[in-house]
């Protein structure tokens, strides 16, 4: 008999109910993909710290069985500020697709965008698997509820900016199992921004699947700015294929604990994938940044850049992998972490890592922490500008090349404009 | 507009000044000269209010009032400016943002109104138009990239912008072309009047060619040892601090 967290014991109780009612319940294939999740699930529970590449991030209080007790009755810490101008938003509330909330008339042509939930009550799982390696994508297999399916067909260049919100409050004990996912047509463009937030305490486990075509370029932006109380365990996994391009950037204020893993497989030539990000965090949060790249052919380039600014006894991790296949010849990888630790308690975890089997390729991986500089701080303050002001010019400053890297301006203004409010609580 | 009674202080708990007394009037330019080691940058550090030198006894007026319990911004608002021997470099942070921040904070201390960009702007190239200072600088990050003279051009420029009523110039010839040098002192110059005044820390008498001060101290071993006019520069420049100090 396996002693099982009280968690994981709890979702097999209830996965006979689930399978009957979520949706999909009428469609076989459905109910075996799930059934395919909870069996993996079972067999791994969630992940603890005894697996490797959950060393630094303890799901415990989470997992425990008075998990969720101590929900508090009134919301805070969220950082609320100028909206996003987006002409189109999809909008989720507790893991439901809301029509009236959402601004989805007109979207421009070619571009298709629909429920999980409705495409779960058809029966249609081709675009989704299981896994058997993630408990916690399993998890979502077995349990999940809805998400949005994204298309654009080949040669859709869209200018515009699509947003999904994601708001979630407290509540059932089921946890947001999320599912997207997202397919880019030959030669498509698309920018999209994902918005997680909420009041509360829940347990948010989102899993993205993308794809894209040859030539295809995805600018995806991630606001992760969930309740203090919530738990955000995301995974995000891309195909690249031939030229195609992947723009990710998440920027992560909010959660209890959250993660966010990316996995990006790049199987043709010539094709991109970077990874940026930036993390706000303070209190005693934990933030964990994990990715994985897989250059399995030759002639293509991946980038990682993430920063974070750590204050009271928030904790950062950052994981990041490049792996580079045999046959992926003239690569080029490079990864930078850098934290800036506000207060002595403050600390981050940092494992670059490099698995590379191509001998003609160009790697390289750095990884920083440390204070604000204080000679710098005192040059500020020498000229008449306020300690606390000086600190706020050094932290933007800090995080002033990764937010460059922002390609659209509105995403770019809208993060800067939450950073900016986030220094001022401090 | 500056009295230094007995001021003592430490640094990583080893006493570095012993017991300074230094008074400057209004107008009047004052020179430091001493060997290294005598507590030169120490003394500009205590009087602009740097962590980590703590001042241990003695007593600092700055306009009547007690400069030793101001905040370094309060000081810099308050009209003293200390010229770097290192200014610093900030990566990430515009010259432009940083005057610009730094110029209205202290505009905002007086109850004065704030610049906007514009006039900020003609402001800044009427300085450096009249310095002669390129202001391509502006747009690059603080100090980030420039040569040790751009650097010092750049604390010229802000002691322009900012017409402070003491300056506090630490080794501002370290390093220095005659050029250079020259821009310095001519920023300095400008700026003398009858209501301000200067306190110039330097280890060579160079400087003091082009900024002619009024009183010269020599300082040795955390104390001043030598009080005299500007001739006392040029017989140290002569005998050097061994014998003077020994004097």
């Amino acid at each position: 008999m396996k002693n099982r967290t009280p968690l994981a014991q709890s979702y097999l109780d209830r996965f006979e109910t689930a399978v009957s009612t979520l949706p999909g319940h009428e469609s076989r294939s459905v109910q075996a993909l799930r059934r395919q999740g909870l069996d993996t699930f079972a067999a791994l529970d969630f992940p603890h710290k005894r697996i490797e590449e959950w060393r630094y991030t303890n799901l415990s209080a989470l997992t425990k069985a008075t998990a969720n007790e101590d929900i508090p009755s009134s919301d805070l810490d969220v950082i609320q500020t100028a909206a996003l101008d987006a002409p189109f938003e999809m909008v989720f509330i507790n893991g439901h697709f809301s029509s009236d909330e959402s601004r989805l008339k007109e979207l421009p042509e070619g571009i298709t965008l629909g429920s999980i939930a409705s495409s779960l009550g058809n029966g249609a799982v081709f675009s989704l698997s299981s896994e058997e390696d993630r408990a916690l994508f399993a998890l979502n297999t077995a349990f999940m509820e809805d998400g949005f399916s994204l298309h654009v067909d080949d040669h859709v260049q869209s200018e515009t900016i699509l947003k999904i919100t994601f708001r979630n409050e407290s509540g059932d004990q089921n946890g947001r199992h999320i599912r997207n996912v997202i397919n880019l047509g030959i030669g498509s463009k698309l920018t999209l921004v994902e918005e997680h937030t909420g009041t509360g305490s829940y347990f948010s486990n989102p899993v993205t699947s993308i794809s894209l075509s040859e030539g295809a370029a995805l600018n995806h932006y991630k606001l992760q700015n969930e309740s203090h109380y919530a738990y955000h365990l995301s995974l995000t996994d891309c195909e690249n294929a031939k030229g195609s391009i992947y723009q990710n950037f998440t920027f992560s204020l909010g959660a209890r604990i959250s993660r966010n893993e990316i996995k990006t497989t790049i199987l043709g030539s010539e094709a991109e994938s970077h990874l940026n990000g930036a993390y706000l965090m303070r209190g005693k949060q934990h933030c964990d940044t994990t990715t994985l790249t897989e250059h399995k052919v030759p002639q293509n380039i991946s980038s990682q850049v993430y920063k974070g600014v750590l204050d009271d006894d928030a904790h950062g991790v950052f994981q990041g992998k490049i792996h580079i296949f045999r046959d992926a010849q003239q690569v080029v990888g490079d990864q930078l972490s850098k934290a800036l630790l506000l207060s002595d308690r403050a600390g981050v975890d940092c494992k670059p890592e490099l698995e590379i089997h191509a001998d003609d390729v160009k790697c390289s991986h750095g990884a920083t922490s440390g204070e604000l500089d204080e000679d710098a701080l005192f040059y500020l303050q020498s000229r008449g500008i306020p300690e606390d002001r000086a600190r706020k010019l050094l932290i933007e400053a800090f995080l002033a090349d990764v937010m460059e890297s922002i390609g659209d301006t509105p995403v770019k203004d809208y993060f800067n404009a939450i950073a900016a409010s986030w220094l001022t609580e401090a | 507009m500056l009295e230094i009674k007995d001021l003592r202080a430490t640094v990583g708990g080893k006493e570095i000044l012993k017991g300074i007394n230094l008074t400057i009037k209004p107008g009047e330019i004052h020179a430091v000269m001493g060997p290294n080691g005598a507590g030169k940058s120490t003394l500009s550090y205590v009087l602009s209010g740097r962590a980590g030198y703590e001042v241990t006894g003695g007593s600092v007026l700055y306009k009547g009032v007690d400069l030793l319990d101001m905040s370094p911004d309060e000081r810099a608002c308050r009209g003293l400016f200390l010229a770097f021997q290192y200014p610093v470099e900030i990566p990430g942070v515009a010259s432009a943002t940083f005057l610009k921040t730094a110029f209205n904070a202290q505009r905002k201390f007086r109850g004065e109104e704030e610049l906007d960009a514009m006039q900020f702007l003609k402001l800044v190239r009427k300085k450096t138009t009249e310095l002669g200072i390129k202001d391509d600088m502006l747009k690059r990050a603080v100090n980030v990239g420039f040569s040790g003279g751009e650097k010092k051009r750049n604390e010229v420029l802000q002691m322009a912008l900012f017409e402070p009523d003491l300056m506090l110039l630490d080794e501002t010839d370290s390093g220095l072309d005659i050029d250079a040098l020259k821009v310095a002192a001519d920023g300095v110059n400008r700026l003398r009047s009858p209501e301000r005044s200067a306190l110039i820390i330097t280890h060579y008498q160079r400087l003091l060619d082009y900024i002619v001060p009024d009183f010269v101290h020599v300082l040795a071993d955390g104390k001043i040892v030598k009080s005299g006019d500007k001739s006392l520069a040029l017989e140290l420049e002569e005998k050097g601090y061994a014998e003077i100090s020994a004097a």
